[in-house]
């Protein structure tokens, strides 16, 4: 079930954070507002506000981390600037920095342990 | 009504320049994502929210530049609160007005320490952001020196103009109150609660003027570094003030619905009613969201800090 999400000032680190979910989308091929919402709900099972996916996008463009590619009728597609490519980058080092570590850290779990975790739960 | 009539409706939340770029294109995602049915409420809340985020940054209120920009925006947004919240207590204030006289001595103790620790508390948040301000002022001195007075005139003269009417009408009521008795001055004549309420929404629109002119102005001027961390503190002391005072605002509440329930209900001491006064339940839903929104601000400037450069 797709979870709902806040809108959120910087490129964070977090995986539903809007920012890095429009430019995880952006960065296969321009998109306009009603695509980056179905892709992102296909992809990452966040279904963003229409209000939340523009404030991040006016917020990505200012920060020269998306451009708009010139208007379709009403729909204006947006794609990912190198920066933003940079930046997307660096949000998924730290994404994977906290994979790594949950990983390796259930790995190490004592069979007890995950057992307890299981019955607790 | 259409989605597309929806959508144009809600587009009015965000600030004219940011519906001028991106507005046609919210406008038809809504109406594609609302399938051409009616708009959820969801999408409306969501788009409702975003707006006003936006109308907070183009204020200047929650700006993503410098470390120094989001101190003040964090500031700003702390005095934004602070007004919003002295509405809140202005509602309190005249809820509890003559409140000693309807609780006994023996069962009021509580209730005195409560009301004590509001006003204390009260008058600590007012000095902390009248400390705020005077440590502006210098910048502003500069501001108005170096030829900035075009950019202020207006929002001052506005501010100007709504203080000294509310004086005039605050005159004017207190003139016609000292005609009447205590009866007439509490409900039994209409014309003057008429003008009461028409005084109380002119304090408010005053507030309201005041502190834009307060945004405008500071949005102008450049603060020292020093200034910025003084008003972090200032303003994390100003929301700790909020969150003393609403506290006491609910702990006075129980207490005096406990010694004098009549009070609160406005009936007399025989008569039975309900302690829940709409009144006082406003005034705490003002106070919990302003104290929330400052609280948040102070956070986040406090957070800053470390970021600004030492000189």
């Amino acid at each position: 079930m797709p979870r709902n999400s806040s809108d959120s000032t910087n490129v964070g680190s977090r995986s539903n954070d809007p920012t890095v979910l429009i430019l995880t989308s952006l960065a296969s091929e321009p998109r306009h507002g009603y695509a980056l919402l179905q892709d992102i709900a296909d992809f990452a099972g966040v279904r963003l506000g229409p209000g939340t996916l523009y404030g991040a996008i006016s917020r990505l463009e200012a920060r020269g981390l998306i451009e708009a590619t010139g208007a379709a009728g009403r729909r204006r597609p947006y794609r990912i600037t190198p920066a933003g490519t940079e930046m997307l980058r660096a949000a998924i080092a730290e994404l994977r920095t906290i994979v790594d570590a949950g990983t390796a850290r259930l790995g190490a779990m004592p069979a007890s342990g995950a057992a307890l975790a299981g019955g607790a739960a | 009504m259409s989605a597309a009539r929806t959508s144009a409706r809600l587009l009015r939340a965000y600030p004219p320049s940011w519906r001028q770029r991106y507005g046609e294109e919210l406008e038809c995602l809504i109406v594609e994502a609302s399938a051409g049915g009616r708009v959820p409420w969801r999408t409306r809340l969501d788009v409702l929210v975003a707006g006003t985020r936006e109308r907070i940054r183009s204020a200047g209120l929650e700006p993503d530049g410098s470390p120094a920009d989001r101190v003040r925006g964090s500031a700003l947004l702390i005095l934004c609160a602070w007004a919003l919240f002295v509405l809140g207590g202005m509602i309190v204030g005249k809820s509890s007005e003559h409140w000693q006289d309807a609780v006994p001595s023996h069962s009021g103790a509580l209730a005195s320490v409560a009301y004590g620790v509001l006003l204390a508390a009260a008058l600590c948040g007012s000095a902390l952001v009248l400390g705020g301000v005077a440590a502006a002022v210098p910048s502003f001195v500069r501001l108005l020196r170096g030829g900035g007075w075009r950019h202020v005139r207006r929002p001052l003269g506005r501010a100007a103009l709504a203080a000294a009417l509310l004086v005039a009408a605050t005159a004017a009521l207190a003139l016609w109150g000292g005609s009447l008795d205590a009866h007439q001055r509490n409900g039994g004549d209409a014309a003057y609660a008429i003008a009461f309420v028409a005084w109380a929404l002119g304090v408010a629109a005053t507030i309201a003027t005041l502190t834009a002119a307060a945004v405008a102005i500071a949005n102008r001027v450049q603060l020292p570094h020093r200034v910025l961390r003084l008003q972090a503190w200032l303003g994390a002391g100003t929301a700790v003030a909020m969150a003393t005072v609403g506290a006491a605002t609910v702990v006075w509440w129980l207490a005096v619905a406990d010694a004098a329930p009549w009070f609160l209900s406005g009936s007399t001491a025989a008569a039975g009613g309900s302690t829940l006064s709409p009144q006082l339940l406003v005034a705490v839903a003002v106070m919990a969201v302003s104290t929330l929104l400052g609280a948040k601000a102070a956070r986040r400037a406090l957070g800053e800090l470390p970021s600004l450069p030492a000189a």
